[in-house]
């Protein structure tokens, strides 16, 4: 089964974001901000990443990519409520995966991380 | 202020009750006052700066607040929905928030919001803006909910 680490400062999207993966996927850990995502990262080695963008200390642009420079095959998808184009496309150049627009649909995030390893 | 910020932010709150709650949201009113400041117990605040800058304030009573909680963490004990109630409400304003940038922001600006900061009881130790506001006022079947809307294109 694939692991997974979600990053989102808002708990309740934690645990949505963990009610609706867990179905298919192993959740190892959450992380409430880009710092200790990365933390998360060195320590479990996911196979995904789900990423918010707003989060104090460090937000999930930066984290997507101090990840990618360390980690350059690591799978992010961003799942944020800022989905501004110029945002989504900075994400994509950047390397994330996928980008989903919060709120979302369930299937809209299962269909996203399925892809990646489709 | 321009009276076109209020657009977005009505249909961003009415989609994010829809989607995220199963709630429908109505209109109630929409008046003009000189800062933000909410007039509910329990108030989130969003920094926005970027093509816009300012702040948002959402607001809402205790019982509302966990009414949302409850509504998007179905199937949780009573006790875990008090403890995730801030976090709840910071997310739907969060969501809310950045729906109503995209419509704003358009095909090439770029407007960036802070975490939702969440406060209650009295709001005379926060330091509000002293804009013009705009404060959209809307009625639901969990009860009533308020956004102000401090926005400027003008340097702050």
């Amino acid at each position: 089964m694939k692991r997974g680490l979600i990053v989102d400062d808002a708990a309740v999207m934690r645990m949505r974001l963990r009610d609706i993966l867990s179905s298919r996927y192993m959740i190892v850990s959450e992380a409430e901000n880009g710092r200790q995502a990365i933390e998360r990262y060195r320590q479990y080695k996911p196979d995904f990443v789900t990423m918010d963008i707003s989060m104090a200390e460090m937000n999930g642009m930066e984290a997507l990519k101090g990840l990618l420079a360390e980690f350059p095959d690591a799978k992010i998808v961003m799942v944020s409520a800022v989905g501004q184009k110029a945002q989504v496309f900075e994400a994509l150049s950047c390397g994330a995966k996928d980008f989903i627009i919060k709120p979302f649909e369930v299937e809209r995030v299962l269909i996203a991380i399925d892809r990646l390893f489709g | 202020m321009k009276a076109q910020y209020a657009n977005p932010f009505i249909t961003a709150a009415v989609k994010t009750f829809k989607q995220e709650l199963g709630v429908d949201l109505a209109r109630n009113s929409m008046n003009v006052k000189s800062s933000p400041v909410p007039s509910k117990a329990l108030s989130i605040i969003i920094g926005v700066t970027g093509l816009v800058k300012g702040q948002v304030v959402y607001s809402m009573d205790e019982n509302v607040a966990l009414s949302v909680a409850k509504a998007m963490l179905p199937d949780r004990l009573p006790v875990e929905l008090k403890k995730h109630t801030n976090s709840a409400v910071s997310e739907l304003a969060n969501i809310i928030t950045g729906q109503a940038s995209i419509i704003l922001a358009g095909e090439t600006e770029r407007i960036d919001i802070t975490p939702p900061a969440v406060f209650s009881g009295g709001s005379s130790f926060i330091d509000f803006l002293t804009i013009q506001t705009i404060c959209l006022s809307f009625l639901s079947e969990i009860g009533s909910f308020e956004i102000n809307i401090a926005l400027t294109e003008e340097t702050l």
